[in-house]
């Protein structure tokens, strides 16, 4: 049984070891390590330990240097730690608790116990491991499930916009592209990378009002009349409405991004924008980057009223102001990868 | 008389010893054989200076450990006594500790000795 399983003993006496190692040969592998330094490396080189016989008292690295390296590097948490010591040193002992060691055997240890204890861990661990893994694959799941039901919704509204769906996916890559080269460039914008997402997954829905709108006015060939444009423009307001009423549906970032995008992506860096004439960073940096890659979107995309931009007239015009004004640094970033691409 | 009953004789119990090893005689004999090795290589003076306190107490400790495994309790019980000492800053009574253990370690070193 359990042979699959790996047990490190760590200890400076190669009698201590040797013990040890009797005791669980059986059942595990086994590997010995003479110093904390030897240890650390083999902890940081074999995947898969199951547990650590740790001793307190060695020269050089010790037992308390070898915790203090797993919590460094992530592994506590991970392989349960057993310290094996003759020591008594209460103050001592209690650090060794404190990082993270799961129990303290003192020397001479009673081998049958010691068995028992040690399996008993390891049979936790390897059942919590595992669960953390299934939930781990679940949420991802969910998540991903949740992604699509979004765009599920949003290609449904792009539908009677007779887009084919191709607009929130390209409207995604831009913001993504945006998103983290404006947070690596400008760290007053900078966001960790699953927040990005998030955002990228909330720009989706930056349409979502346009349900709202009629046939007449969303399709309409030719230029909209003043009165149609004022009904044309709550297509912000009413998507944000829409979303406001389900906060529980999806996570709470995205909930959050996305009712803020819906919003907002129609306001512009001098306030001329609408619905509520934000100007400057009053306006959210997610918010901002998604008004660039739907503005970029549409002028180059045949409309039923306009036929397509090229690339260069849709970025001469961007950068010209001709769409309105953005934020000079997003602009910067956004030439920058349209010069890549 | 073997080696086990003459270490009885003189106070090591070897029972639990054994029991510890799952009743391998085998690797019990070699590592009291690994045991004298090294008991030697650490030599502890009951005459050490103030300078050597935190060594003679690192040595002490090992023995300590070792000898508590192997259930060699005259030499487990003393050296226990010496690192607690030591830590209590009491030096004197551990050196004295020592004196009394140092014939005893002897007669048992030379016991296992006799049989490698």
């Amino acid at each position: 049984m359990n042979k699959d399983k790996t047990i490190l003993i760590v200890d400076d006496m190669e009698i201590n070891r040797m013990i040890l190692a009797e005791i669980f040969k059986d059942n595990y592998n086994i590997i010995e390590a003479c110093d904390g330094k030897q240890a650390i490396d083999v902890i940081n080189a074999v995947p898969d330990i199951s547990a650590v016989l740790l001793d307190m008292v060695m020269p050089g690295v010790d037992g308390l240097g070898v915790l203090k390296e797993m919590n460094k590097k992530g592994k506590i948490k991970l392989i349960p730690v057993f310290l094996i010591t003759a020591a008594e040193d209460e103050k001592m002992l209690l650090e060794g608790y404190n990082l993270g060691a799961v129990d303290i055997i003192q020397k001479p240890f009673m081998p049958h116990f010691l068995k028992h204890r040690i399996n008993n861990v390891i049979e936790l661990y390897g059942h919590r491991n595992e669960l953390e893994k299934i939930v781990g694959e679940q949420v991802e799941r969910l998540n991903s499930m949740n992604k699509s039901m979004i765009e599920i919704l949003a290609t449904a509204v792009e539908f009677r916009d007779c887009e084919s769906g191709e607009h929130v996916r390209r409207i995604c890559n831009l913001t993504r592209l945006l998103m983290t080269e404006v947070s690596n460039r400008y760290p007053e914008y900078y966001l960790p990378e699953p927040e990005i997402e998030k955002v990228v997954t909330s720009s989706i829905l930056h349409d979502m009002g346009k349900i709202a709108i009629p046939d007449s006015i969303l399709n309409k060939p030719g230029k909209l009349t003043k009165e149609e444009f004022e009904i044309m423009k709550q297509h912000t307001v009413r998507g944000y409405e829409f979303l406001r009423q389900f906060p529980n549906v999806m996570d709470e970032g995205i909930f959050n991004y996305s009712c803020d995008i819906c919003r907002h992506h129609h306001e512009r860096w001098d306030g001329r924008g609408y619905p509520d004439g934000l100007s400057g960073d009053d306006i959210s940096i997610w918010a901002q980057v998604v008004s660039v890659a739907d503005v970029y979107d549409a002028l180059t995309s045949e409309r039923v009223y306009k036929k397509a931009f090229s690339h260069d007239t849709a970025v001469k015009m961007i950068k010209n102001g001709e769409c309105g004004t953005f934020n000079p640094k997003i602009i910067e970033v956004f030439e920058d990868i349209m010069n890549r691409t | 008389m073997d080696l086990f009953e003459e270490l009885r004789g003189l106070g090591v119990n070897i029972d639990e010893g054994l029991n510890r090893l799952g009743g391998n005689e085998a690797l019990y004999k070699r590592l009291l054989g690994t045991f004298t090795k090294s008991i030697k290589s650490y030599s502890l003076n009951p005459d050490f200076g103030s300078d050597e306190y935190v060594e003679i107490t690192e040595k002490a400790h090992a023995i300590k450990g070792v000898s508590g495994n192997l259930s060699i309790t005259p030499i487990y019980e003393a050296y226990s006594q010496i690192v607690s000492l030591m830590r209590c800053d009491q030096p004197d009574k551990a050196k004295d500790v020592l004196k009394n253990v140092l014939p005893v370690q002897d007669k048992i070193v030379n016991c296992i000795e006799k049989y490698m």
